[in-house]
């Protein structure tokens, strides 16, 4: 699969040097969006998807409100006359379909599910719009960071923590949850217990696993649902000896990007926070 | 008194089926001493909690039924079908999905308590005072029908997304996740429907001789049609608005035990309290022990047993009419 992704960016690499960088460039989905802002030059960017102004969805928020949005509608993307075309995997395959059909060049990016997914798929982007050196910048911006974190993590044996979600979702191994708890020092229970991406854990096997932090990453905060409530079973609160559930923003993972970190970081500091308390404990 | 037994037996059998295989009596132990452990924590705040909903939310079910059936003296009148669970499931979402009852506990039950008396008098009122099988049915699939469109609108114009996916819950009703939170909320409203219900007995009994010998005998009609109806609201709005609309408890439990308690109404409260207990209790079991990987919807099952039963009963009525 990395080979692959290899001679395909070698190829991209190469057509894009013979003909000129794309200069109207439209997103149509919101893990693009936020690719497309970080790498592009600001002229290259013709219009960003509806979701890219959604502050708790986007980590582009603030830059994606200068431009028109559009809601991967045929005739909206038309109407941009763009040159390329920017989806993910998720992206409405029948808008893709079509604007292929009509001559117009769609590109696609990669879901991604680990670090090394997120720094193929900033290649990737970087060379489809002729940005490879923005690239690399931010490939080795979010690596300095990573690496900051993973040297001030102590080699003492991880504490152990899940990410449990409304209705008891949760996130095994070959997730960016799984890989964001693992940088930042911690166990993940959920990988233990066999679950591989995202599935649903529950409340019993949770309070067996016996967790020293939980976290959350929920969409919509301050709605309420039956979900919602689950959160707040007297049970967790017990467990967690009175910790609060640690909410981290999910628009760090919700798309793969160099703002994992950011997360990572959060994750990092909740484990010092916990070392710490816990630490503080034992001296009573 | 054989009844209670069984009832007893399921409520422990319940306590030890879970996800997970625990010492219960361990945790029994545990949680008896002051000893703070895990396994006493998933028995008092996960299963306990669990077992006691699907006994007082099976109970209500069971007993607004045979009220129901003895108040309207139609075989097919229960919560489900009269639009009671309905309307409790809709006044209780409307609280919910509105934010209302994140800061007011008593907001949800007190909105499927509402919801649930408005339902019923809907359909009452629909199917007018002597109303046929027929016309019964047909106004409650009515206000059903629409209760369960609004619920599905609400849920979809609800700000929290997880929401969608909880139109399920309520239509088919679940006991899963709960805790004693969940619990205490309902509590106050079913105990005070049973308590209405309590004493209608002897006037259900007046009743099947016929309303003109009924009110020869001392009871006033007007005064028992509005007891059993805000009971009913009261219990199965405040059991609706924890486990959503569980079907055919209602309808059922009364059917199978009424030769057994000799064709009383009166007999037939308390039995059909402690049946429907029982079949809930059950049907939840059942779904624990479940083989596929995700627990199914309470619902599901009692949805599955209930409605060839139901259907028995229509043919059943049909060969009567012949």
């Amino acid at each position: 699969m990395r080979f692959f992704y290899l001679i395909a960016c070698c190829a991209i690499a190469a057509a894009v040097h013979a003909e000129t960088p794309p200069a109207r460039v439209v997103s149509i989905n919101l893990c693009s969006d936020q690719l497309l802002l970080l790498l592009a030059k600001p002229e290259q960017i013709v219009s960003v998807s509806r979701l890219a102004l959604e502050p708790n969805s986007s980590y582009m928020a603030e830059r994606a409100a200068h431009y028109p949005v559009n809601d991967a509608k045929i005739e909206q993307l038309l109407g941009f006359n763009p040159d390329l075309v920017l989806g993910s995997e998720f992206s409405p395959h029948p808008s893709i379909r079509i604007m292929r059909h009509l001559g117009y060049r769609v590109e696609t990016i990669p879901l991604s599910s680990n670090l090394e997914d997120i720094r193929s798929n900033i290649r990737y982007t970087a060379a489809l719009l002729d940005a490879a050196d923005k690239g690399e910048q931010l490939i080795a911006e979010m690596d300095r960071r990573l690496r900051q974190v993973a040297s001030a993590t102590t080699a003492a044996a991880p504490p152990s923590a899940l990410f449990y979600q409304p209705r008891g979702y949760t996130s095994g191994r070959e997730t960016l949850q799984h890989e964001a708890l693992v940088l930042a020092g911690w166990r993940n229970l959920s990988a233990d217990h066999g679950i591989r991406g995202y599935g649903e854990i529950d409340l019993e096997t949770l309070l067996l696993a016996q967790p020293q932090q939980l976290f959350s990453s929920a969409y919509a905060p301050g709605t309420d649902s039956l979900a919602q409530r689950q959160m707040h079973h007297p049970a967790l609160n017990w467990i967690l000896r009175g910790r609060p559930i640690i909410n981290i923003p999910y628009k760090y993972w919700i798309c793969g990007g160099p703002m994992i970190a950011d997360a990572v970081e959060a994750l990092a500091q909740a484990r010092l926070d916990l070392l710490h308390d816990s630490g503080g404990k034992k001296h009573k | 008194m054989l009844m209670s037994g069984v009832l007893a037996c399921l409520f422990l059998l319940s306590l030890f089926i879970g996800a997970n295989p625990i010492p219960v009596l361990a945790a029994v132990m545990d949680a008896a001493g002051d000893t703070q452990s895990v396994i006493a924590l998933i028995l008092t705040e996960v299963r306990l909690p669990r077992a006691l909903i699907a006994l007082l939310a099976g109970a209500t079910l069971g007993l607004c039924g045979a009220a129901m059936q003895g108040l309207l003296r139609n075989p097919l009148a229960s919560p489900g079908l009269v639009g009671s669970a309905g309307g409790a499931a809709l006044g209780a979402s409307l609280t919910l999905y509105s934010g209302l009852a994140a800061g007011f506990w008593l907001a949800l039950p007190a909105g499927g308590i509402v919801g649930s008396l408005l339902a019923t008098l809907l359909v009452y009122s629909l199917a007018g005072r002597a109303a046929g099988t027929a016309t019964l049915i047909l106004a409650g699939v009515a206000v059903n029908s629409i209760a369960m469109a609004l619920i599905s609108l609400l849920i979809n114009l609800a700000p929290s997304p997880y929401a969608v996916r909880e139109i399920v819950l309520w239509m088919l009703g679940s006991i899963a996740n709960h805790s004693m939170d969940d619990f205490w909320i309902m509590l106050p409203g079913t105990l005070l429907g049973w308590a209405l219900l309590a004493g209608t007995g002897r006037s259900l009994d007046a009743l099947t001789l016929g309303e003109e010998t009924a009110h020869t005998l001392g009871v006033n009609l007007d005064r028992l049609r509005w007891r059993i109806f805000i009971a009913i609201a009261l219990a199965v709005g405040s059991a609706v608005s924890t486990t959503g609309a569980i079907g055919f408890v209602g309808l059922v439990t009364p059917h199978l035990l009424r030769p057994l308690v000799g064709f009383q109404p009166g007999r037939l409260l308390p039995a059909s309290a402690l049946g429907g207990a029982i079949m809930l209790l059950c049907a939840d079991i059942g779904v624990r022990l479940f083989p596929a990987g995700t627990e199914i919807k309470v619902g599901v099952l009692t949805a599955l047993v209930g409605a060839p039963f139901f259907l028995f009963l229509i043919v059943r009525s049909r060969r009567w009419q012949t």
